[in-house]
């Protein structure tokens, strides 16, 4: 015990001497002090603006944090312990003494165990230094209890560190290797990156076992909290009870235990404590390799009379410097592409690349085509970060390398310039990321291959590996050439270079935007199939040159501070230095001007023809606009009640003009005086009225004006309205370019015209964004059956219904639409002009103006023009497309009411926007979400289908009936639409493809609840919280479909939208919008009395369900069936906004079934809705085949947070 | 090819000083540099093998500024410096064509005759084609003299060329070295007296950075001929006594006991025979002047 408190102690002090001990504290000191005392940091504070940054959910989530970045501390530490007596031959001395295996290993163990864990104490401290930074959002920072920083440090940090301590140190102890020792946890630590995302991409809601084996804890720690709301991640820790999200947490945790004891275990057993033991095989090798020199050194001598050397030319011209570059570059790639370790990176990274290769026809859930765009994200994403690592990797090596084996005498004084010396190694680097490149293409050809895809667009790979991403990481290469130029010691400089890296999203965070001070940086970009990289192009052309420029003159001056000779002594270099300048001047010189002028030319784009406004700053315009406006908000105003603009589109400069022409009404009791004009993107210019007005006060940027008229506006009466509008692009933008103007595919909607009125859309919702600002909690939206509101609808409070016509023009090579039909069509200068009008049919004021080379598929069907148009190449979902239009068309005219319009258009824009939107007769849909999709297998959902139905969707629900500015109007266009898609969409491909569509759609309810920031709504009184409008409300209406029956709800949605529908169309306001009381007494209306409940409980609060199969059995009977002996267990319970939940008791038709088949592909031999009353339940069910599965609402009709319990295999 | 030295002087940032004023002249021979570990050698061949700059003081070869003109120097160096290490993974045939392009052999048959012809010499002909990595000490020691032979260079600097070398190879190094020609100027640096004493012409002796003789070995051996006395004594009680009272230049070990030797004008007293005079004398006896100094 002596020798092992010896040993123990030892290691401890030797720990407390070093340096990086203290290096460990403070990282991770600094980085959860951070994670607490600033917003823009961290995991925890980026995501959801209620989770208190220092309460139970937060420690977990940092804890677990801890133990994935965690892993390379515990090898370093774990792992030199054992092997410091092996790489300083130290052992041939300890293990000839008397050294017990207990005390050697027990004690060095022990004291790197002691010593990590005051490393990761860093965690806990800084967080809780953290929590008295003044400026923190102390909003979000609770009392700190002692428990919620005990608990998660000890079973989740401490578990950790025993068991990655006591893997990684009986590896080292084994092997004996350095390699082994400093591979370890770096390994791990890519193995775990891949199969996460490996996991996260096969989209499985499978957690149980997949939650065990997790050795690090993202999949546990997202299994049990995914569903947690604000209340429960600011109460609840991991439980170590087994009852608790299955005992997962539990089970994992000692499953790692045992693992970490196991590994001792090993160790013991194997280690062997003698040298002849430890050294064996690296003595016999080295033996071996003894007498091999002595067998060439033995060879026969050959005389020893010297011959005279040959004689030889020595000429130094331009091509001995040419010749001599060309040596050198090829002697540094032949060393580097000799070494383990960049094969072992290469490899790494083809694994990497193929993976994300793999999952790249994956978007979002959903097959499509894996289009070149979409493969060479995922390949380049997989290869990116070894094209960096590699880069500061070899800047070093190749930096060092003459020093590091010790070759430099030699080298510094061969007759070459330092030029070309230094040049060579950056030509080194190019050169294997070149390379590497290449891997990173074939790789993604190679992936599209085995998708099925041939359709490889090599100039698409090209410009995005090689002349987008390849100067970047040259960037990278000669910024990590430069420092480690600079620096005097190798690991120093990958410190540096590490914090560069680092240091640039933060500050990014942290609101310094700017890419010309953000080292490397780049605005973003997105390639498109429509617009190629179109309007990005000249950003990232400048961009790129100006930091290539930085970056060459941080390497001329590399070249002038290179280390030559004996003296590495700082006076002694910048003598060197200053005899190479006037050599290297010129080249420093062109560097600099060609800096400054991208530099300047970048500035000149983004500062001053556009104006530069960061995040924050956009959020303070926000800000001001509700603070100086917001009075005016209920101000009587005239409704629009016409429309015509004039609309020109200049795609090529990605601009617009025109005018517009407005017919105002006095739709109110009183006359009106003052007319006010929002004008949010500044695009507005001009306005004139029928009558003498004049301009009362305009806000900063003219964001608001106030117009008096001289004659006040009777009530009934009409006021015309012109002005013009625009938008001009100037040269490009430091980011945030306008995505609705594109080169091709230019699409943009009337939120660019005068907007009548305070629109407090333009209001900031994140509350913590709010508090930032010093606003109060955002406004609600009124009470149903508020009086004033009723006479709005939700979306456009400045009109009601509308006429509109346009004449829209563009260039002459594409179509441009805007709604309505067409009335003409002709060109004129070179340029398309086409007329469109909506004659008399009102519509929405919400329209659109769209342009782009277009091909176009139309099909009448009975009676209705459909088109599609599309970019060529994009065939792939045209007839998903048609299709689902004609089934919608069907369904909604056979159920709803007549379609109100003689066409249905669906247009692509790039993917700058990935959604579709449905305007009157039109919808423009993204080509990130369509236009792409593949259905394959029998499973896969087919997006495309259920996008295209929903936005037809709306041309009922909106487009017809619209709700009142009050709370809950969101869901009679959204829920309806989506329920109405649902139906379509299950009449193509049956219940069983429905439930795995509503499994992920309750996935993402339950989940969308947990990152609530305000407070969840019940469905009716739905506001902002689109997890409550699209997947909850789906799913309440989709069960509601099934259990009072479809054609109930499909007439209660008849009755309620042939009431309501064109509201508030006269101009005396006597039709208030509806609200979601009608939607629901619609419903009631049709619900039989025993199943009132289910509305009340889908819409009127939240209700959540815990139903479980407890236990399955089946026994023969007598007559050759099967009788199955099935016991439930069915909670249900209810939650408020925040979360907290009170039981309710069970008066509830909840299915039971009885299945055949395997899991997941069940086939009902029995199926009963039951009204149950208590808890636990007990059925005997009779059965003419032999039964598999069994269980309670077993196709998740029901709210469930633990869906997938609801069966089980039955027991013979 | 004349290398002339004037008042060089090194002081290290850590305060040991290098080189005190040392000069030298050194013609177109091979000239031997003696000293003791730390004595300054190294830094004053890493002066003129262009690889460090003195604090003051001048190197000329021939008329060319060495510490102005690295470059030139460069052109016509061949440099082994005391230690060095090489690349992994590469072999010395390799290694050789690379080093024979950065010294200006521009013509690939030139460079394959030159670099056939020194492994040949070196005896490294048989290896040329495992990695250098895998050489044993005198194997890469070996390579280290082909590189600096490579390409006929008119300066060569060799620093404790013999290092490492078995007797065999180190009779072999010499004899290439002393058959390089007479147009070339090689300045070697050794501890060892005997390389000196069958290679050069001429040499130096320096200590603690200063220049304690130059001249012609035999000159140097004639000015101590009759001077040197020796004695074996038994105990260490003796010898502590005699380097008391006289001018022990050395003792040597043989068979167990000391035989010190005395520099002295007239008989040192009992005991002592009159030998004849070592270059190793004439090093310990600089050596131990300057001490006494």
């Amino acid at each position: 015990m002596r020798m092992f408190w010896e040993f123990f102690s030892f290691e401890v002090r030797l720990r407390c001497k070093s340096i990086s001990t203290y290096i460990y504290f403070l990282v991770w000191f600094t980085f959860y002090f951070l994670c607490v005392a600033s917003e823009s940091f961290g995991p925890v504070a980026y995501a959801n603006g209620k989770v208190l940054l220092n309460g139970p959910y937060a420690n977990t989530v940092y804890a677990t944090g801890a133990s994935l970045f965690g892993i390379i501390i515990i090898a370093a530490i774990f792992g030199t312990s054992i092997l410091r007596d092996f790489q300083r031959d130290t052992y041939q001395i300890l293990f000839t003494k008397p050294i017990p295996k207990f005390a050697y290993l027990g004690g060095r163990w022990a004291g790197s165990l002691v010593v990590t864990v005051f490393a990761f104490s860093g965690c806990l401290l800084g967080e809780y230094a953290g929590t008295f930074a003044p400026w923190a959002d102390h909003s979000r920072i609770g009392p700190n209890h002692l428990s919620w920083y005990i608990q998660p440090f000890l079973s989740i940090t401490v578990v950790q560190i025993f068991f990655l301590g006591s893997l990684f140190f009986a590896v080292a102890a084994l092997s004996r290797k350095i390699f082994v020792v400093y591979v370890q946890g770096a390994a791990l630590f890519m193995i775990y990156l891949i199969g996460i995302t490996v996991f996260s991409a096969t989209r499985s809601l499978e957690r149980f076992w997949s939650g065990i084996f997790d050795p690090i804890g993202f999949v546990y720690l997202d299994d049990i909290t995914r569903y947690w709301t604000v209340v429960e991640r600011n109460r609840l820790l991991l439980s170590w009870s087994p009852h608790v999200g299955a005992g997962v947490f539990l089970y994992n945790r000692l499953l790692w235990l045992l693992i970490g004891c196991l590994s001792l275990v090993a160790l013991w057993a194997l280690f062997p404590m003698s040298v002849e033991a430890l050294t064996a095989v690296s003595q016999g090798r080295r033996a071996a390799k003894a007498k091999k020199q002595e067998e060439l050194e033995l060879r026969p001598v050959r005389t020893l009379v010297a011959a005279r050397l040959p004689r030889v030319n020595r000429i130094f011209s331009r091509s001995t410097t040419w010749a001599q570059f060309l040596s050198l570059s090829r002697l540094r790639i032949y060393i580097i592409l000799h070494e383990v370790p960049f094969w072992a990176i290469t490899g790494l990274m083809i694994v990497f690349a193929i993976n994300n290769g793999y999952f790249a026809g994956r978007v979002a859930d959903v097959d499509v085509w894996p289009v070149t765009y979409l493969m060479v994200q995922a390949v380049e994403g997989g290869a990116t970060l070894f094209l960096f690592i590699v880069a500061a990797l070899y800047a070093a090596e190749l930096i060092w390398r003459e020093r590091d084996v010790h070759f430099d005498g030699i080298h510094d004084a061969l007759p070459m310039g330092e030029t070309i010396d230094w040049i060579s190694k950056l030509v080194a680097i190019a050169f294997v990321e070149i390379v590497l490149l290449f891997v990173t293409m074939l790789c993604g050809i190679l992936m599209q291959t085995v998708a099925g895809y041939y359709h490889y667009e090599l100039l698409q790979y090209f410009k995005e590996l090689y002349i987008v991403t390849f100067p970047q990481v040259m960037v990278f290469a000669l910024l990590a050439l430069f420092v480690q130029t600079m620096v005097s010691n190798k690991f120093i400089g990958h410190g540096i270079v590490i914090g560069v890296v680092v240091i640039v999203p933060i500050l990014f965070n942290f609101g310094w935007e700017n890419t010309l001070y953000l080292f490397g940086n780049t605005p973003p970009y997105t390639y498109s199939d429509m617009n190629g990289y179109g309007h990005f192009v000249p950003a990232l052309f400048w961009s790129i040159t100006y930091w290539l420029a930085v970056a060459a003159l941080l390497g001329v001056i590399s070249i002038a501070w290179t280390r030559r000779g004996a003296e590495d002594g700082w006076i002694a270099r910048q003598r060197l230095a200053g005899s190479r300048w006037p050599s290297v001047l010129p080249a420093a010189v062109i560097c600099l001007v060609i800096g400054l002028g991208s530099g300047v030319w970048y500035y000149y784009n983004g500062h001053v023809l556009n104006e530069y406004l960061n995040a924050k700053q956009r959020r303070q315009i926000q800000a001001n606009y509700e603070r100086n406006y917001k009075k005016y908000e209920n101000l009587a105003q005239p409704k629009v009640i016409a429309v015509d603009t004039r609309i020109d589109i200049d795609p090529a400069h990605r601009s617009f003009s025109g005018w517009g022409h407005y017919t105002l009404r006095n739709k109110t009791t009183q006359p009106i005086s003052e007319v006010h004009i929002t004008d949010q993107m500044q695009s507005v210019s001009n306005i004139k009225f029928d009558r003498p007005f004049h301009l009362v006060s305009s806000g900063p940027r003219d964001i608001y004006s106030i117009y008096a008229l001289e004659e006040p506006l009777q009530p009934g009466d009409a006021l015309q309205m012109t002005f013009n509008v625009g938008y001009q692009s100037h040269g490009f933008r430091d980011g945030n370019e306008k995505a609705e103007l594109a080169y091709n595919g230019t699409f943009f909607d009337s939120g660019y015209f005068p907007t009548i009125g305070y629109d407090r859309n333009i209001e900031l919702d994140d509350p913590r964004r709010r508090r930032e600002v010093h606003l109060g909690p955002l406004e609600e939206l009124a009470p149903r059956g508020d009086q004033t509101q009723s006479l709005y609808n939700i979306f456009f409070k400045q009109s009601d219904w509308i006429t509109y016509h346009a004449i829209v023009s563009t260039s002459g090579d594409q179509i441009a639409i805007a709604p309505g039909y067409l009335q003409r069509q002709w060109q004129e200068g070179g340029r398309n002009f086409f007329e469109y009008s909506m004659g008399s049919t009102n519509i929405l004021d919400f329209f659109a103006y769209i342009s782009a080379r277009y091909q176009v598929r139309r099909e009448r069907y009975k009676g209705t023009n459909l088109e599609v148009y599309y970019t060529p190449g994009h065939e792939y979902d045209i007839d998903d497309m048609l299709a689902s239009s004609k089934a919608g068309l069907d369904y909604y005219q056979a159920n709803y009411s007549p379609y109100q319009f003689a066409q249905f258009r669906i247009m692509e824009f790039p993917r700058y926007r990935t959604f579709a939107q449905s305007f009157p007769n039109t919808v423009p849909y993204s080509e990130g979400i369509g236009f792409i999709g593949r259905v394959v297998k029998k499973n896969d959902i087919d997006i495309t289908y259920f996008v295209t139905a929903h936005e037809l969707g709306h041309q009922w629900w909106a487009h017809q009936l619209i709700g009142g500015n009050v709370q809950g109007s969101n869901m009679m266009s959204e829920t309806l639409a989506e329920y109405s898609a649902l139906m379509v969409m299950e009449k193509k491909y049956g219940k069983d493809n429905m439930h795995r569509f509503l499994r992920h759609e309750l996935d993402r309810y339950l989940r969308g609840r947990g990152t609530e920031v305000r407070h969840e709504p019940p469905l009716a009184l739905v506001q902002r919280e689109p997890y409550v409008w699209y997947q909850k409300g789906g799913q309440i209406m989709y069960t509601l479909a099934d259990y009072i029956g479809e054609d109930k709800v499909d007439a209660a949605l008849h009755n309620f939208l042939m009431q309501y529908r064109y509201a508030n169309a006269t101009n005396s306001q006597t039709t208030p919008y509806p609200d979601t009381r009608l939607l629901e007494a619609n419903l009631r209306a049709q619900a039989p009395p025993e199943l009132q409940y289910l509305i009340t409980d889908g819409f009127d609060s939240i209700v959540l369900y815990d139903n479980k199969a407890v236990s399955a059995t089946v026994t023969p009977t007598a007559d050759h069936k099967y009788k199955v002996t099935l016991v439930t267990q069915a909670r249900k319970v209810k939650a408020d906004g925040n979360g907290n939940e009170t039981p309710m008791p069970l008066n509830d038709y909840i299915e039971i079934g009885v299945f055949k088949g395997k899991k997941d592909e069940e086939q009902p031999l029995y199926l009963k809705k039951v009204k149950l009353t208590q808890e636990q339940n007990t059925f005997e069910i009779v059965v003419d085949e032999m039964p598999t599965r069994a269980g309670i609402d077993p196709y998740n009709k029901l709210v469930d947070r633990i869906a997938d319990d609801n069966m089980i295999d039955v027991a013979h | 090819m004349a290398v002339t030295i004037s008042g060089l002087s090194k002081t290290y940032p850590n305060g040991v000083k290098a080189l005190k004023n040392v000069s030298l002249s050194i013609g177109n021979i091979m000239f031997g540099l003696l000293g003791p570990n730390g004595a300054g050698k190294s830094t004053l061949m890493r002066t003129v093998a262009t690889l460090q700059d003195p604090d003051s003081g001048s190197v000329h070869v021939d008329d060319l500024d060495v510490l102005a003109r690295k470059n030139e120097v460069r052109k016509i160096l061949g440099y082994l410096p005391q230690e060095f290490g090489v690349y992994p993974k590469i072999s010395a045939v390799d290694m050789l064509e690379h080093l024979a392009v950065m010294k200006g052999v521009t013509s690939p048959k030139e460079r394959k005759e030159m670099v056939d012809a020194l492994l040949q010499q070196t005896n490294l002909w048989e290896v040329r084609k495992k990695a250098l990595s895998t050489f044993s000490g005198g194997m890469k020691q070996r390579f280290g003299i082909a590189q600096a032979l490579l390409a006929n260079p008119r300066l060569i600097i060799v620093d404790e060329p013999t290092a490492g070398l078995d007797p065999a190879e180190r009779n072999r190094f010499l004899n290439l070295l002393s058959s390089i020609g007479r147009e070339v100027t090689v300045i070697l640096s050794t501890h060892i007296v005997a390389d000196v004493r069958e290679l050069c012409p001429r040499m130096a002796i320096i200590a603690n950075g200063e220049l304690l003789l130059e001249g012609a070995p035999a000159d140097t051996l004639a000015a101590l001929n009759g001077k040197i006395w020796s004695k074996v004594v038994s105990s260490d009680e003796e010898l502590k006594a005699l380097e008391s009272q006289m001018h022990v230049i050395s003792t040597h070990l043989i068979a167990g006991q000391h035989e010190v030797r005395v520099y002295s004008d007239s008989s040192p007293g009992d005991g002592f025979q009159p030998v004849d005079s070592e270059l190793e004398d004439v090093y310990f006896f600089n050596l131990s002047q300057q001490a006494n100094n």
